[in-house]
């Protein structure tokens, strides 16, 4: 590469930087002004409308009506994608692609299509909107990201392991726990984060199955409908510090896990 | 059992996968203590045979007798018989200590049992001090001794080595070699090893059995293959050799009539054995050929020339013309001493009877 087009190169590098973080540097900026509207100049700071955030019941209990979604639905994700993964990695049988496209399908569907479906399926059902809703749908859409990674970890683990294992007087489920589980344990890690923060960051499916209770994005919408307020920069900042370290910790955790169980 | 049956009978296997058939009906005995080795290139079964020894296959047709008892269907956690995997396949997210311990736990013994056993094992093969390290942390050689540890811990009737040394590097597979020999003479196991390498094979086995193709080429001691190997494909897979194409003119006993380019040879066959008259093949092995400005006294001696010669240190590697029979080259390796006393003149190559196998091509 010659000087000039290194140059250049790094030019677009940092513009699309400056494109990325300006709005999010904004929004927190923002949520440090002593002043109802937002925009600049800004006269004066003030840490008020973070304090009006952990004041703000209804900002509370949405931020732990999120939480819980977003548990509940990873471990139901957890659960059935390890489940599919193991099958699926198992054996050949017939069918096998159909089970595969069927696992892996929701996180093909746009949000809203699938939204709007399980909304009218519920209602076929008679499940009520609200949390148990929620979860399902946050569930089904995360599955598939369960099952491709916990995939990719199973094709590597040596077929000789389990092979061992048996040699050495375990059935097939001591090798499973004692063996296979482990060995996977950093996958359902990394799935486990990855699935939570989706959960957390989901607007369209909570809010098309949500009750009276808002979870975090859809309390926010709500705000927004009366106006930008800098209570709500307070709230995104809380929300993305949040998130951010979990997943910064949950990439270098999975990071050394995956080096540490190299056989 | 009596002490004359056998630990292992295989009794008329045959494995096919798909349209390839990879074992053809074998039999074949193996004793208490001994330590066998299935020998062969490639695709000719000893993988197959090991892993239906091992529970991991279950043959189309014949029976797999242990200790007594028909094992043929049992999966591998049920039977009485560990194996040591080419990988080695240790359990990477377990210490040296669980990994050998795994296999006792699995046999149902009590804390102090494992305890027992673990300090045991670790200490004859010299892994005191390691039982907190992870795999991970092991060069080659330690990940192959907690391999043999794990597979010897819960006292298998049977040990089952999947070419073991293929990881290691030269230098560190013949010790490992003469360890592996140590410990199967210091615990009277019966090890069933595998490998294509016919040098680890020579060194270590009581027996060899050497398979092409799904069927067993020759069985029997290092020295009966490497002598008198039984057939031509024996003959070039263990060792070096000069094969020659000779006439079979008639027998005298164990001995064979041979002519070789006009030269009458006599050459050596298994004893019982009927060779009729016309083509066969001769092999003599390299270090057998004798060398000297006189005709020697051996049974077979041909008149040659050196034509090259290549320096190995303690032997030389020679080449030689036989001039009263078509041209044909031998190789032979000779001491240096001898060697360098040759010179480019004529000179006589002998040898005995005994040494020249007469093979079944």
């Amino acid at each position: 590469m010659t000087r000039g087009s290194r140059i250049f190169m790094s030019c677009i590098y940092w513009a699309f930087v400056l494109y990325v973080f300006v709005p999010l540097a904004l929004m927190i900026l923002m949520g440090f002004k002593d002043s109802k509207f937002i925009g600049f100049p800004i006269r004066s700071w003030t840490l008020d409308w973070y304090t009006g955030v952990f004041d703000d019941g209804a900002v509370v209990s949405a931020f732990g009506y999120s939480i819980a979604i977003a548990v509940l639905s990873t471990l139901v994700s957890i659960l059935v994608g390890t489940w599919i993964a193991v099958l699926l990695e198992g054996r050949k049988f017939v069918g096998r692609p159909v089970v595969f496209g069927l696992a892996v399908m929701p996180a093909l569907v746009p949000g809203i299509i699938s939204a709007i479906a399980f909304r009218i399926y519920a209602r076929g059902l008679g499940i009520e909107p609200g949390m148990g809703a929620i979860v399902w749908a946050h569930a089904v859409h995360n599955v598939p990201f369960v099952v491709l990674v916990v995939m990719a970890r199973l094709s590597t683990l040596p077929k000789s392991q389990l092979e061992a294992a048996r040699d050495l007087g375990a059935d097939p489920m001591v090798v499973f726990l004692r063996i296979t589980l482990p060995y996977l344990v950093p996958a359902i890690l990394g799935a486990s984060i990855f699935c939570l923060l989706l959960s957390f960051d989901d607007f369209v499916r909570s809010f098309f199955l949500g009750g009276y209770e808002p979870t975090l994005p859809v309390l926010i919408f709500a705000k927004l409908r009366s106006g930008m307020s800098p209570e709500i920069n307070a709230i995104a900042t809380v929300a993305l510090i949040v998130t951010a370290a979990i997943g910064i910790w949950a990439e270098r955790f999975t990071r050394r896990m995956n080096k540490d169980s190299k056989p | 059992m009596t002490d004359t049956s056998p630990l292992v009978r295989i009794d008329g296997i045959t494995k096919s996968f798909g349209s390839t058939v990879a074992l053809h009906d074998l039999d074949l005995d193996i004793a208490q203590g001994e330590f066998v080795t299935f020998l062969g290139p490639s695709g000719c079964g000893k993988s197959t045979t090991l892993r239906i020894l091992g529970g991991f296959e279950t043959p189309d047709k014949g029976r797999v007798i242990l200790d007594g008892q028909d094992v043929t269907r049992l999966p591998p956690d049920r039977r009485n018989v560990n194996m040591v995997f080419q990988d080695y396949a240790l359990f990477p997210h377990m210490t040296v200590a669980q990994n050998i311990a795994f296999g006792l736990e699995l046999k149902g013994l009590g804390k102090a049992a494992i305890k027992a056993r673990l300090d045991e094992i670790m200490t004859f093969l010299e892994l005191d001090g390691y039982g907190d390290r992870y795999p991970g942390q092991l060069s080659g050689g330690q990940r192959q001794r907690v391999a043999l540890a794990r597979a010897l811990a819960p006292d298998p009737a049977l040990l089952l080595l999947d070419e073991p040394l293929g990881a290691l590097d030269a230098k560190l597979r013949g010790q490992v070699q003469k360890e592996l020999k140590s410990i199967q003479r210091r615990t009277h196991k019966t090890f069933f090893f595998v490998t294509h390498d016919q040098e680890e094979a020579l060194t270590m086995s009581d027996r060899i059995v050497v398979m092409n193709k799904g069927r067993v080429e020759q069985d029997g001691t290092p020295e009966e293959l490497y002598f008198h190997p039984a057939s031509r494909f024996v003959a070039e897979f263990i060792g070096e050799t000069n094969l020659l194409n000779a006439t079979v003119r008639g027998m005298e006993g164990n001995d064979v009539i041979m002519d070789w380019h006009g030269q009458t040879l006599r050459g050596h066959v298994a004893p019982g054995r009927k060779l009729p008259q016309g083509p066969a093949t001769a092999s003599i092995r390299l270090e057998r050929l004798g060398f000297g400005k006189v005709r020697p006294e051996t049974e077979n001696a041909v008149q040659g020339r050196v034509i090259g010669s290549t320096f190995l240190g303690s032997r030389m590697a020679l080449d030689v013309r036989v001039e009263n029979a078509g041209d044909a080259i031998l190789k032979a390796y000779v001491d240096t001493a001898t060697g360098s006393t040759l010179g480019d003149g004529p000179v006589w190559i002998g040898w005995d009877a005994d040494s020249m196998a007469v093979l079944n091509d």
